[in-house]
C-alpha cells in the first residue's frame, strides 16, 4: 500500500490544497450548531431579533464560502486522483515492458490486464473520494466530538464510550475485507483469462461446437466471482448497522444523563441541544464511514496486487556493459559455447552443451525433430531467456555484456508464429525500424515477396490489419513478418521456420532475394532443400548437437539426416 | 504556483455543440435510450422479484424507523429534558432502544439480500454476453480487439455492478425518507416547510446542468477504458515481438496516449460529478440558515417552540440528505447506463443466421460448391473467391494447392460455415448449407487449424476437446497415433501437465501434434486439415501420415499443404489462383495435362 501511495507525492501540494478546502467546508458545517445555539440563547431567549438577523447573516456568508471551496476542491481532487492513476498505470506498464518472458508466465496476460485497469480504477476512486468527501466523515466525527467536548465535556464523554469497541471491530473488518477482496480480484483475473482464450480460439470453439461447453466453463468462473463478491460485500455489510447502533445508544445515554443534569440544574439546555445535534451529525457521517472502510479494504487489496507488479526485479535487463566495443570485422559473427538451458519451472533441460560457430555472412540451417529445441536456441540469442550455463557471443562479445537494446537492434527475428498487430500494413512493417522511409519499406517488402500482394489489396499499404493479422492468409502474414525483420537491417537474421506456409515458387524467389543479404543468417527449417543451400547445417536432437557440416557431409556422416532426406524423397534409400 | 494552475488546465472534452446535441437528443431518442437501457436492466433484476419485494419492505421499515428516532428525541427534549423530568424518561428510552435494534437488523438484512440480487444480476448479464459471443459470426471477431471486448464483460459490467449494489436501496429509502420528512415537517410548521422547499427548483436546474455533462463523459470514459484494455491485451500477448524489435518505447508511448485519453475524460467526469455534493451541501446550508434565522424570529413571537426549531433544523437536513442522495444516485445511475449501453449493444449484435427451415442432417459426405463468390467484408474489396465450383464424393480426399492468399483457407472456412457465401451455393449431399443446422453440421466435422491453439488446461483436457465423452484410454490412443504420446510422457506430469497460457513449454510442432490428436478423437464425417503438419519435421510427419491416412479413410477430407508430397494420395486436386479455381481433377490427370499443377510439381521437384 505504501509504495503505491508514494505515487501521490508529486501531487502532494494539490492534494493538500484539496484537503484544506475540504476542511474549510467541514469547519463551516461544524460551527453551524454553535451559531444555532447563539441564535437560541442570544436571540430567542434574550428576545433580541437583532441578534437573530446578525447570526443569520453570518450563516449565509459561511455557506457561500463553503460552496466556493467545494467547487474548487472538485478540480483539485480529480486532478490529483487522475494524475495519480495515470502515473501509476504508466509506471506499471513500463515495468511490464521490462519483464522477462519468464515473468510474463508468472503473471499471465489476463491478470496483468486486470491489474492495469480494474485495480487502478479501484485505488483511483478511493483517492478521489478521500480527497473530496470520505475524509470528511472521520474528520466530521472527530470534529463533532471535539466540539461536543468544548460544549460540555461531561456529557460528551458518553459519545466516545463506545470508541474502543468500534476501533477493534473496524480493524478486524478491514483485515477480513482485504483478504476477501483480494480473492475477488483473482477471480476477475480468471474470468479475463477464459474470455481471452475464447476470443483467441473462436474458430476452434465453433469448429468443435463447444459453445455450450465454453459457456458452462464461463458460468463457472463467473459464479465463483459472484460468490466471492457477495461474500466480501456481505461481510463488510456488518459495519454500518453495528456502528449506527453503538452511536444511537450513546445518544440515548447523553439524553438520560443530560436530563439528570438539567434536573440538578448544572447544565444549560443549550448545551444538551448542541450535543444532541453533534451526535446526530456523527450518526449521519457513519454510513459514509462504513463506505470508507469497504473502499479502503478494496483499494488495499488492489494496491497489493499492483505493488506485486512493481516489485518485480528486472533480472535479465540488468546489463553489465563492458568498455570494449565490438569491431566490425566480426559483423554478424555468432558463437555458442557449451550452452545449456532449462525453461523456468521445467525439470529437463531443453538444450545441453550446444556449441557451434557461425562466421560473418554465413548461412546456417538448423534442423531437428519437433521439440528438439530449435526455436529455443534462437530465442536465447536476443536474450529472451538467459542461458543456464555456457556462453553465447555475438560479434565476439558475450550477449550478457551487450546493451540489451543494442543487441536486439542487431538482430532481425522472424518468429515461427507470425504475430502482427492492429494497424496498417506499413505500421506493422515499420516495427522493424520506425524511422524507415517508404523506399526502404518497399525494398523490404519486395525482398520478402509480399509487395505484389500488398499492391493487390484495395487499400494497398494502408490496408488495416486486424488483431494478430486475422484478415491475412498464413503465407501473407509470414512474408510481412519477414519484411518487418528485413527492414531492421540487422547483422543477424533469424528465420524460425517462417516459410512453412509459402508455396514452392514464392519460397524459391524469397531465398533468391535473400541470397545477397550481407547479414549472417540462421534458418530453422524442415526442408532439406532449404538446408542444402546453407553453408552449414546444424542438426539437433533432444537438445544436443548431433551433426554439423554441409549437406553432402551430413548425408555421409549422419543417419538421422539421411532419414530426413529420405522422408522428403531427396535421396534414394 | 504551477500546482495551482494545472487542475484548471485540462483541455475540455465536450464542445459547446456536443452539449447542444445532447439537449436536443434528450427530448427525443435519447430519453428513450435511457429508458430502454434501464428497462432491459430492470428485466434481469426483476427475475428475483420475491427477494426484491422483501428488500423493498425492509427499506420501508428502516426508513420509517430512521425518521421515528429523531422525532421521538425531539419530543423527549420538549417534554422531559427541558424540564429535567426523569420520571417516564426511562420507558421512553427503552422504546428507543427497541427501535434502534430493529433499525440495525433491518438495515443489515436489506443490504444482505440486495447484494445477492445485484450480483446475481451481474452474473446473468455476464453469462448472457458470453453466451452471445458464442453465437456471433466469426466475422464479428475479425473486426475487434480482444481486449476491447473483454473490457465490456469486466469494466463495463463492473460499472453497472457498483451502482446496483447501492442504488436500488438508496433511491427507495431516499424517496420514502423524503416523503416522511415532508409529512412531519408539515405537521410541525407549514411555513418553515415551504421555506425549506424553496431550494428544490434550484437543485433541479443545477442537476440538469451537471448531468448533461457527465452522461456523455461517462460513456467516453468507458470507451477509453475499452481502448486501453484492447491495447494492453494485444501488446502483452505479442510481447515477444515487442522485445525482439525493441519497440518498448513505441508501445509505451502508445500506452501513454491511450492512458492520457482516459485521464482526461476521467478528470472531467469526476470533476463534474464532484459538483453534485457541493451544490447539495450549499443548498443544505442555505436551508439551515433559513430555518435558523426565520425560525428564530418566529420563536421570538411565540409562533413556534424552541423544540420545534431544534427538530426542524434536524429535519431540514433529513430532508436535504435524501435529496442529496437522489442527486448522487442519479449521477451514478448515469455511469451505470454508460456501461450497460455498451454491454447491450453487444447483445444486439446480429447472431449467426440460422434459417427457420434449416434441419438436422446426417452427412453422407458429398460436398459441392456451385458458382461460389465470396468477400470477407461488405466493403467494395475484391472477391476472395470468384466463381468456384467443384464436387466431392463421400470418402474422397481433396488437396487444395496454390500460392498463398489464393483462397484455400477461405474454402475450408466456408465449408465449416464460419462465413456465409456472398453469391452461389455450398451444398452437402445436395442440400444448401444454409438449410442445415449449423450445430448439426459442425458436429460432423473436425478441423485442424493453421495456428494450433491450446487452452490453459492439462494436455489430456486439450485432446478431449475433440470429443468431451472420450475416455482416458481413447485419448492416449489418439495421442499415440498422432505421435504425440512420446513427448507427452516426457513432460513433467505427462498427460496431466498443465499447459501455460502461451503454451511456451511445448514447441509449435508439438502443438500441431496435439491438435491432430484432438481431431483424431472427434471421429468426424468431414475432415478439414489446414497446414496441419507445417511445423512438424518430415520424419515425424511420415510417422503420422499413416494415422492421417486411416483417419481420412471413409471420410471426406480437405487438405491444405505446401509440401506437395504430403498430398500424394489425394483423389482430387483443386488448384487455386487468386481466388479462382484454375484446375481440378485427379492427380494423374492433372499431371498428364501438363497444366499449372504439373508445373508446380516440376518446380518443386527440381527447384534449386
Amino acid at each position: 500500500m505504501r509504495e503505491i501511495f508514494s505515487y501521490i507525492k508529486p501531487y502532494k501540494w494539490t492534494a493538500m490544497f484539496a484537503l484544506c478546502l475540504m476542511l474549510l467546508e467541514l469547519f463551516v458545517e461544524l460551527v453551524q450548531p454553535l451559531i444555532m445555539a447563539k441564535v437560541i440563547d442570544e436571540g430567542v431567549r434574550a428576545q433580541n431579533p437583532e441578534m437573530i438577523w446578525q447570526w443569520g447573516a453570518v450563516l449565509l456568508v459561511l455557506s457561500f464560502v463553503a460552496f466556493i471551496a467545494g467547487i474548487v476542491n472538485s478540480y483539485f481532487s480529480s486532478h490529483t486522483a487522475q494524475s495519480f492513476a495515470f502515473d501509476l498505470r504508466n509506471a506499471m506498464f513500463e515495468k511490464i515492458q521490462s519483464f522477462t518472458l519468464a515473468t510474463y508466465q508468472k503473471f499471465s496476460t489476463a491478470s496483468l490486464i486486470t491489474r492495469l485497469t480494474n485495480d487502478v480504477t479501484q485505488v483511483q476512486t478511493v483517492l478521489f473520494m478521500s480527497l473530496r468527501i470520505m475524509l470528511r466523515a472521520p474528520l466530521a466525527v472527530v470534529g463533532s466530538i471535539v466540539m461536543a467536548f468544548v460544549v460540555n465535556a461531561q456529557l460528551a464523554l458518553f459519545l466516545v464510550i463506545g470508541a474502543p469497541i468500534i476501533f477493534v471491530f473496524l480493524v478486524v473488518m478491514v483485515a477480513k475485507g482485504v483478504s476477501y477482496f483480494g480473492r475477488v480480484q483473482k477471480r476477475v483475473d480468471r474470468l479475463n483469462r477464459v474470455l481471452q482464450e475464447n476470443l483467441q480460439a473462436i474458430r476452434l470453439v465453433k469448429a468443435y461446437l463447444r459453445g455450450t461447453y465454453e459457456a458452462s466453463r464461463f458460468e463457472q468462473v463467473a459464479s465463483h466471482l459472484k460468490i466471492d463478491t457477495v461474500k466480501a460485500l456481505r461481510t463488510m455489510e456488518y459495519i454500518m448497522p453495528v456502528l449506527l447502533f453503538i452511536m444511537n445508544m450513546s445518544l440515548l445515554a447523553v439524553l438520560w444523563f443530560g436530563t439528570k443534569q438539567i434536573a440538578a440544574g448544572t447544565t444549560p439546555l443549550g448545551d444538551i441541544v448542541a450535543i444532541v445535534n453533534y451526535a446526530m451529525r456523527m450518526t449521519g457521517s457513519f454510513s459514509m464511514f462504513a463506505f470508507i472502510i469497504i473502499f479502503y479494504a478494496r483499494a488495499k487489496a488492489s494496491a497489493d496486487r499492483m505493488a506485486e507488479v512493481l516489485a518485480v526485479e528486472n533480472e535479465v535487463e540488468v546489463v553489465t556493459t563492458s568498455e570494449e566495443t565490438p569491431h566490425k570485422a566480426n559483423f554478424g559473427e555468432l558463437a555458442f559455447e557449451n550452452v545449456s538451458f532449462t525453461y523456468p519451472g521445467a525439470e529437463k533441460p531443453v538444450l545441453s552443451n550446444v556449441s557451434f560457430q557461425v562466421k560473418s555472412g554465413e548461412k546456417l540451417a538448423i534442423m531437428g525433430a519437433t521439440g528438439a529445441g530449435k526455436s529455443t536456441l534462437l530465442q536465447l540469442i536476443p536474450r529472451f531467456y538467459d542461458v543456464a550455463s555456457g556462453q553465447i557471443s555475438v560479434e565476439g562479445k558475450d550477449v550478457q555484456q551487450w546493451e540489451l537494446q543494442e543487441l536486439r537492434e542487431t538482430i532481425g527475428y522472424v518468429p515461427q508464429q507470425s504475430l502482427l498487430f492492429t494497424g496498417s500494413i506499413t505500421d506493422n512493417i515499420r516495427w522493424g525500424d520506425a524511422q524507415a522511409g517508404m523506399d526502404e519499406v518497399l525494398k523490404a517488402t519486395m525482398q520478402a515477396q509480399i509487395h505484389a500482394s500488398v499492391e493487390d489489396f484495395p487499400n494497398g499499404y494502408d490496408t488495416r490489419v486486424g488483431q494478430k493479422g486475422v484478415n491475412l492468409s498464413g503465407g501473407q502474414k509470414q512474408r510481412l513478418s519477414i519484411a518487418r525483420a528485413l527492414l531492421r537491417k540487422g547483422h543477424l537474421l533469424m528465420l524460425d521456420d517462417s516459410t512453412s506456409a509459402l508455396d514452392v515458387k514464392t519460397e524459391q524467389a524469397l531465398w533468391e532475394a535473400l541470397s545477397d543479404e550481407r547479414a549472417t543468417m540462421l534458418v530453422v527449417t524442415q526442408k532439406i532443400r532449404t538446408a542444402k543451400e546453407a553453408d552449414h547445417i546444424l542438426l539437433i536432437d533432444a537438445g544436443e548437437v548431433v551433426a554439423y557440416g554441409t549437406h553432402d557431409e551430413l548425408l555421409q556422416s549422419s543417419r538421422l539426416y539421411k532419414k530426413i532426406a529420405i522422408s522428403q524423397q531427396e535421396v534414394e534409400e | 504556483m504551477g500546482f495551482f494552475q494545472k487542475p484548471f488546465g485540462y483541455e475540455p472534452i465536450l464542445k459547446k455543440e456536443d452539449l447542444k446535441q445532447v439537449v436536443k437528443k434528450k427530448k427525443g431518442p435519447r430519453a428513450t435510450d435511457w429508458k430502454s437501457t434501464l428497462g432491459r436492466l430492470w428485466k434481469i433484476v426483476d427475475e428475483q422479484r420475491a427477494l426484491l419485494i422483501i428488500v423493498f419492505l425492509l427499506v420501508t421499515v428502516s426508513s420509517i424507523l430512521a425518521l421515528l428516532g429523531p422525532y421521538l428525541i425531539g419530543k423527549m427534549i420538549d417534554i422531559y429534558v427541558m424540564h429535567g423530568e426523569l420520571t417516564g424518561l426511562g420507558s421512553r428510552i427503552a422504546w428507543l432502544i427497541g427501535i434502534y435494534v430493529l433499525l440495525a437488523v433491518s438495515l443489515f438484512l436489506q443490504n444482505y439480500w440486495m447484494i445477492g440480487i445485484a450480483q446475481q444480476t451481474i452474473y446473468r448479464l455476464r453469462t448472457s454476453v458470453f453466451a452471445h459471443f458464442q453465437s456471433l459470426p466469426v466475422s464479428f471477431f475479425d473486426r475487434r480487439q480482444h481486449g476491447e471486448l473483454m473490457s465490456r464483460v469486466t469494466n463495463d459490467i463492473e460499472a453497472v455492478s457498483s451502482t446496483l449494489n447501492s442504488s436500488f436501496i438508496q433511491v427507495i429509502s431516499s424517496v420514502l425518507t423524503l416523503v416522511g420528512t415532508l409529512v412531519i415537517m408539515l405537521s410541525l410548521s407549514p411555513l418553515l416547510t415551504v421555506l425549506t422547499m424553496t431550494i428544490i427548483p434550484i437543485m433541479f436546474i443545477a442537476m440538469r446542468w451537471i448531468t448533461r455533462r457527465t452522461a456523455p463523459l461517462f460513456k467516453e470514459q468507458q470507451a477509453a477504458i475499452g481502448a486501453l484494455n484492447g491495447m494492453i491485451e494485444e501488446t502483452i500477448s505479442g510481447q515477444r515481438i515487442v522485445k525482439a524489435f525493441s519497440q518498448e518505447e513505441r508501445v509505451k508511448a502508445e500506452f501513454r496516449d491511450k492512458s492520457l485519453r482516459l485521464k482526461r475524460t476521467g478528470f472531467w467526469a469526476q470533476t463534474y460529478s464532484g459538483y453534485i455534493p457541493k451544490v447539495m451541501n450549499f443548498l443544505n446550508n442555505m436551508s439551515f440558515t433559513i430555518v435558523a434565522g426565520i425560525g428564530g424570529v418566529l420563536a421570538l413571537y411565540g409562533h413556534v417552540t424552541i423544540g420545534v426549531i431544534v427538530i426542524f433544523t434536524e429535519y431540514a437536513r433529513q430532508f436535504t440528505r435524501p435529496l442529496n442522495d437522489l442527486a448522487n444516485q442519479f449521477n451514478t445511475v448515469l455511469s451505470a447506463i454508460a456501461g450497460a449501453e455498451r454491454v447491450f449493444s453487444l447483445l444486439d449484435e446480429q447472431q449467426e443466421v440460422e434459417f427457420p427451415t434449416s434441419q438436422k442432417h446426417l452427412l453422407k459426405g458429398n460436398v459441392a460448391f456451385q458458382h461460389v463468390y465470396f468477400k470477407y467484408e461488405q466493403s467494395e474489396e475484391a472477391y476472395t473467391l470468384k466463381n468456384v465450383s467443384f464436387q466431392v464424393k463421400p470418402g474422397q480426399t481433396v488437396a487444395l494447392v496454390g500460392a498463398t492468399g489464393a483462397g484455400k483457407t477461405t474454402i475450408l472456412q466456408l465449408i465449416a460455415r464460419f462465413y456465409e457465401v456472398t453469391k452461389g451455393e455450398v451444398l452437402f449431399d445436395g442440400i444448401n448449407v444454409q438449410q442445415i443446422e449449423r450445430g448439426a453440421l459442425r458436429s460432423q466435422m473436425a478441423f485442424v487449424l493453421q495456428d494450433p491453439f491450446l487452452f490453459e488446461a492439462t494436455v489430456r483436457e486439450n485432446i478431449r476437446y475433440g470429443r468431451l465423452d472420450a475416455s482416458d484410454e481413447e485419448i492416449e490412443e489418439a495421442a499415440q497415433r498422432a505421435n504425440a504420446h512420446e513427448f507427452i510422457m516426457k513432460l513433467k506430469d505427462g498427460y496431466d501437465t498443465l499447459l501455460a497460457a502461451d503454451g511456451s513449454e511445448i514447441s509449435q510442432g508439438q502443438k500441431q501434434l496435439l491438435s491432430i490428436a484432438r481431431a483424431l478423437i472427434a471421429d468426424p464425417k468431414i475432415l478439414l486439415l489446414d497446414e496441419a503438419t507445417s511445423s512438424i519435421d518430415t520424419v515425424t510427419e511420415l510417422a503420422i501420415q499413416e494415422a492421417l491416412d486411416t483417419l481420412m479413410k471413409g471420410r471426406t477430407s480437405f487438405v491444405i499443404a505446401h509440401r506437395l508430397n504430403t498430398v500424394h494420395n489425394a483423389d482430387i486436386v483443386l488448384v487455386m489462383q487468386k481466388g479462382e479455381l484454375v484446375e481440378a481433377g485427379p492427380q494423374q490427370k492433372l499431371i498428364a495435362s501438363g497444366g499449372i499443377y504439373a508445373q508446380m510439381l516440376e518446380s518443386s521437384a527440381h527447384h534449386l
